[in-house]
């Protein structure tokens, strides 16, 4: 059986339609990324899935409880790490723990043992009694997975959980994450690092204005992406008349402009490059930056819409 | 239960931690109280401003206290205990008992260091002032939870705070009493509960006033009490 079943949600907030028709399920010990820029529906269909909001149509159930008319029994299987840290600053990690624990069910030995567990999985044991407004960022972050994780969720949710975190606070996230997935726990993971949805993610469903633009294993994705390679090129200034002749050039798949940017969709990047910077030089421009990119779930993205994941 | 009392433990834990939140909830209303024993112990003159303090002070601290609602949501904390496994009705009692609780204790202990430090003349109508102070923070505790579904900022808290608490207990002849009143000055000590708790108090101190004398300030304050908490519990709801 799935742990989540989403069913054709819709969601408007006025005129806008924040997510339009979407439906997704996750199974057990599975890793399930979100992608898609900011405004993307990402944010929404999460509040969703977590009860917080109520969609206008469709349906959403965790471990088969609807997580409208059956909420508390949905919610004693999901948890939740916000994307940012949502603590008690002036209480202990400890304090903190035994609160979330206590409002996920958990009493008396379970909550002590599991308070002892979380604190254990990531890596704050030493640090248990020390009031969190003292806490590095990082740290913060990794309690804020405690604190989702105390009460053994089938299913979790990840809202951007390594964002401006030290690489050590992050490689620990992330290993904390695979070795949930290895206790069965399904995990629904959000990120702007498309290398860390790469890396982690069985399955990932993109998003764009609402709707579901694409979804698959990450290789399936990847092969959608095709065989193109990401040429970037940044320069002082882009113009009209260069992007109509770059366009025209040979071996050229697709070119996007954002900002100072080109960024060409090529099958074979290097064999592209001497015509391409050529012709902007005898365009009068500067390049100041060139960035060849494997094909990734980014030019998966930036094939489909046009525009990049970090695009506001 | 667990998981009401969880919340309530939880926020006085974090309110208690903030040393200005302590000088503004006790060590202010404390020096008013000890400001106004200088006064002439004739009936009633006492009585009024001393009272006066102390309806005025449950009031700012309730609404303010209220806008920690508005500081979990910014802080995320609100939005995760929504996500438990605790139901939405739990939630909210919590916050209610927590609200009331740090009212109520507020209120003993102005009343306690009026007596027994400050030596206030009272020596009657205990179980009167126990049931309208309880009843006056009920209604505050609404108003509290009211604007805090309907405010969005700190900012915002602050500001109708002293709106209503300022306007309530200066126009609402709380502190002194106001001769030939308009008629909005009427209107004003009409709604206002804390003009109501005011007159309640000050009669029970000064003129020893059963509870069947006060059935309507308290008929009154229950009633505008449970509108608000209704009406604030289900705007936190809709805005959740």
């Amino acid at each position: 059986m799935n742990v989540l079943d989403v069913v054709n949600v819709k969601k408007a907030f006025g005129s806008r339609q924040a997510v339009d028709g979407v439906s997704l399920s996750i199974s057990e010990g599975e890793i399930f990324g979100l992608l898609g820029p900011n405004g993307a529906g990402k944010t929404t269909t999460l509040s969703l899935i977590s009860g917080l909001l109520r969609p206008h149509t469709g349906t959403i159930t965790i471990g088969g409880w609807n997580v409208v008319t059956q909420a508390t029994k949905a919610k004693a299987l999901l948890g939740v790490v916000p994307q940012e840290p949502a603590l008690y600053s002036q209480l202990s990690a400890e304090a903190n723990l035994r609160f979330w624990g206590t409002m996920n069910g958990l009493q008396t030995a379970d909550l002590t043992n599991a308070v002892k567990h979380a604190l254990t999985v990531v890596g704050l044991t030493d640090r248990a009694q020390e009031r969190v407004a003292k806490y590095s960022g990082g740290m913060k972050r990794r309690l804020n997975i405690a604190a989702g994780i105390i009460h053994n969720p089938k299913l979790l949710i990840m809202d951007e959980p390594t964002v401006g975190v030290d690489p050590q606070s992050r490689n620990h996230i992330l290993q904390t994450v695979k070795n949930l997935r290895e206790q069965g726990t399904a995990i629904i993971y959000t990120s702007h690092y498309v290398e860390e949805v790469e890396d982690l993610c069985d399955r990932v469903t993109v998003m764009d204005q609402g709707k579901v633009i694409s979804a698959g294993t990450v290789s399936q994705l990847l092969n959608k992406a095709g065989q193109y390679q990401e040429l970037v090129i940044t320069v002082n200034g882009t113009k009209a008349t260069s992007l109509m002749q770059l366009t025209a050039l040979p071996g050229i798949k697709e070119i996007f402009t954002i900002n100072n940017v080109y960024k060409i969709l090529t099958s074979n990047a290097e064999q592209v490059l001497p015509l391409t910077y050529e012709t902007i030089l005898a365009e009068g421009m500067q390049v100041s930056a060139i960035h060849i990119h494997k094909p990734s779930l980014e030019s998966l993205f930036l094939k489909l819409t046009g525009r990049t994941l970090r695009d506001q | 239960m667990r998981k009401c009392f969880a919340i309530v433990s939880v926020g006085l834990r974090q309110m208690l931690a903030d040393p200005m939140y302590l000088v503004f909830t006790l060590g202010l209303p404390l020096m008013m109280t000890w400001a106004m024993s200088f006064l002439p112990k004739e009936a009633g003159i006492y009585e009024m401003a001393s009272l006066g303090v102390l309806v005025m002070f449950v009031a700012l601290n309730l609404i303010t206290s209220a806008g920690s609602i508005l500081e979990e949501r910014q802080n995320g904390t609100w939005q995760r205990i929504l996500t438990s496994a605790t139901s939405y009705w739990a939630i909210m009692a919590g916050y209610f008992i927590r609200l009331f609780l740090v009212a109520a204790t507020q209120a003993a202990i102005l009343l306690l260091s009026g007596k027994f430090l400050f030596g206030a003349p009272w020596n009657h109508g205990y179980l009167e002032l126990v049931v309208v102070l309880a009843i006056y923070i009920f209604a505050m505790t609404g108003l509290g939870l009211f604007l805090a579904g309907l405010l969005k900022t700190q900012g915002q808290v602050q500001a109708v705070a002293m709106a209503i608490v300022m306007i309530g207990t200066m126009l609402g002849d709380v502190f002194f009493p106001i001769e030939n009143p308009s008629g909005v000055i009427k209107i004003i000590a009409a709604i206002s509960p804390q003009s109501w708790a005011a007159h309640a108090l000050r009669d029970i101190l000064t003129l020893g006033v059963s509870l069947s004398s006060l059935v309507v300030p308290l008929l009154w304050m229950t009633g505008l009490g449970m509108l608000l908490i209704i009406a604030g519990v289900l705007r936190i709801k809709i805005e959740a």
